[in-house]
């Protein structure tokens, strides 16, 4: 049943579209900082998807079908070396990430502590691996579970997990040296 | 129980520690605030994330100084606008644009109706019309006009008429003016020989040696223009001229004027284009109008040539 019914969302390509296209471009936007490549990206990802859309079974939910996809895309785009946007110096667009931390309520010294520390993260996220910035995107920014990533990613449970620690070392390392 | 390592900080967000470190983290205000700032810091990274994709990046993708991007760009308009000015003030440049501009004089010459030359007739003065028959041989030289009524002689000569080409004809034992009706025989109305309503020496209602309606020799008639006394052509059968591919993807559209004499035939010969369109539309017009079939032009119930003007349209839909 649940097969059938995943089949038949499928078929309504254009509002599995709309509704995941936000998600997957947020995605790889993170993962590649770069807008230009990420709308490829998000156009390709969807253009794969579509064409494979019969052999879409239902097996895993539609968006981390969606997700491994685009995680695939992204992993090739970054050994094609074509840009190596991580690899740049950072502080492109640092500006626009800092003006979209929330919490406006906050003392601007608190506000400025917190953008500093998330300034941090994407600096540290810059240095990491491919796969372990894959990972910590998919745990800390689409909040999917670990058993999720591994699908995703298709990596083993064990796997992930060294990622995502190294990942979030590096992480906790940055932020208490900011201190 | 010992505070969390900073490996376990991290073990813990992943969920790999043991119910007591677990227990432990909860409990301890030390190790919830290390906890607490790595979560929080994480959640306001996540929200970043989030609203990245929100933020409008195209208006702040350039960051640089905004006066001196406008100021570099004001400057390279107008460069490049004085320069353009500066070229059409240039004599050579001038010269070469003049030269590309094609001039047509108009062809307000009468045109020479080579084809439509000829005609002849003659007669013999009779109160009846020429007969019909067969007309006589075609020759470049005239030595007996033709008579419906051989005379009887020692050395006959073979009456011809005059003309290039061979004029329509019909089978008959007599001769006499293949457009006339039968009756009694009879050379016709006209004068000088031959037959018919005409003079000289040949057949028809013309004057000359040759046939037909015209003048001089050869066959045919002159060419009339409509109007008095001669009725104008109709079309009977019209083809729709195709569009060259040219025209078709360069979107053109317009009028054909084209020249031409509808013959007694009802076929259109002599095409002339008298307003050209261009891009192959005037031959596609041409070869459309050669296959029109018209009821030609009549003056005293027969069928003469007369020039006419055709407009051929070109429109896409």
């Amino acid at each position: 049943m649940e097969t059938v019914l995943s089949s038949e969302v499928m078929q309504d390509f254009d509002a599995v579209m709309s509704q995941h296209r936000p998600r997957i471009f947020r995605f790889i936007l993170a993962s590649l900082r770069d807008r230009e490549s990420a709308e490829n990206l998000t156009q390709e990802c969807f253009i794969r998807a579509y064409r494979a859309r019969d052999q879409f079974r239902g097996a895993a939910s539609i968006p981390t079908w969606l997700l491994q996809i685009a995680a695939n895309l992204v992993r090739d785009h970054e050994s094609s070396g074509r840009l190596k946007f991580w690899r740049r110096a950072l502080g492109i667009d640092l500006r626009d990430v800092m003006d979209t931390v929330p919490d406006r309520q906050l003392s601007p010294e608190s506000m400025l502590s917190v953008k500093q520390d998330v300034e941090a993260i994407w600096r540290v996220a810059a240095k990491l691996s491919e796969r372990q910035r894959t990972v910590l995107l998919l745990r800390f920014v689409e909040d999917l579970d670990l058993l999720e990533i591994a699908e995703v990613t298709g990596l083993k449970l064990g796997t992930v997990k060294t990622h995502l620690f190294r990942a979030l070392e590096a992480v906790r390392v940055a932020l208490e040296e900011r201190k | 129980m010992n505070h969390l390592s900073p490996d376990q900080i991290s073990q813990y967000l992943i969920g790999d520690l043991t119910p007591e470190q677990e227990a432990h983290a909860d409990s301890c205000p030390q190790c919830s605030a290390r906890l607490a700032h790595l979560e929080s810091s994480l959640s306001h990274f996540r929200s970043s994330v989030r609203n990245l994709e929100e933020t409008n990046h195209m208006t702040r993708m350039y960051s640089g100084n905004e006066t001196m991007a406008g100021l570099s760009s004001l400057l390279i308009h107008s460069g490049v606008i004085a320069l353009l000015l500066l070229l059409g003030t240039l004599k050579p440049v001038q010269h070469m644009i003049q030269e590309h501009i094609m001039l047509y004089a108009p062809s307000i010459a009468p045109e020479k109706k080579v084809i439509a030359q000829g005609g002849g007739g003659g007669g013999a003065r009779s109160p009846l019309e020429a007969s019909k028959g067969k007309l006589p041989q075609i020759s470049h030289k005239q030595f007996v006009p033709p008579r419906v009524d051989p005379v009887d002689a020692h050395l006959p000569m073979v009456p011809t008429i005059i003309a290039d080409s061979a004029p329509p004809n019909i089978n008959s034992p007599v001769y006499g003016d293949p457009l006339s009706h039968m009756g009694t025989p009879s050379n016709g109305t006209g004068f000088g020989g031959g037959i018919g309503s005409g003079s000289g020496g040949g057949v028809g209602s013309g004057h000359g040696v040759g046939t037909g309606p015209g003048s001089g020799g050869g066959f045919g008639g002159g060419v009339y223009r409509i109007g008095g006394g001669v009725s104008m052509p109709m079309i009977l059968k019209k083809v729709e001229p195709e569009y060259s591919e040219e025209a078709r993807k360069a979107k053109w559209q317009g009028t054909v004027q084209l020249s031409v004499v509808i013959d007694e035939m009802g076929h259109a010969r002599d095409i002339k284009v008298a307003k050209s369109l261009g891009l192959g539309l005037d031959q596609k017009a041409l070869e459309a109008v050669e296959k029109w079939l018209f009821k030609p032009g009549m003056k005293d119930g027969k069928p003469v040539a007369v020039f006419a003007t055709i407009e051929v349209t070109f429109h896409l839909l």
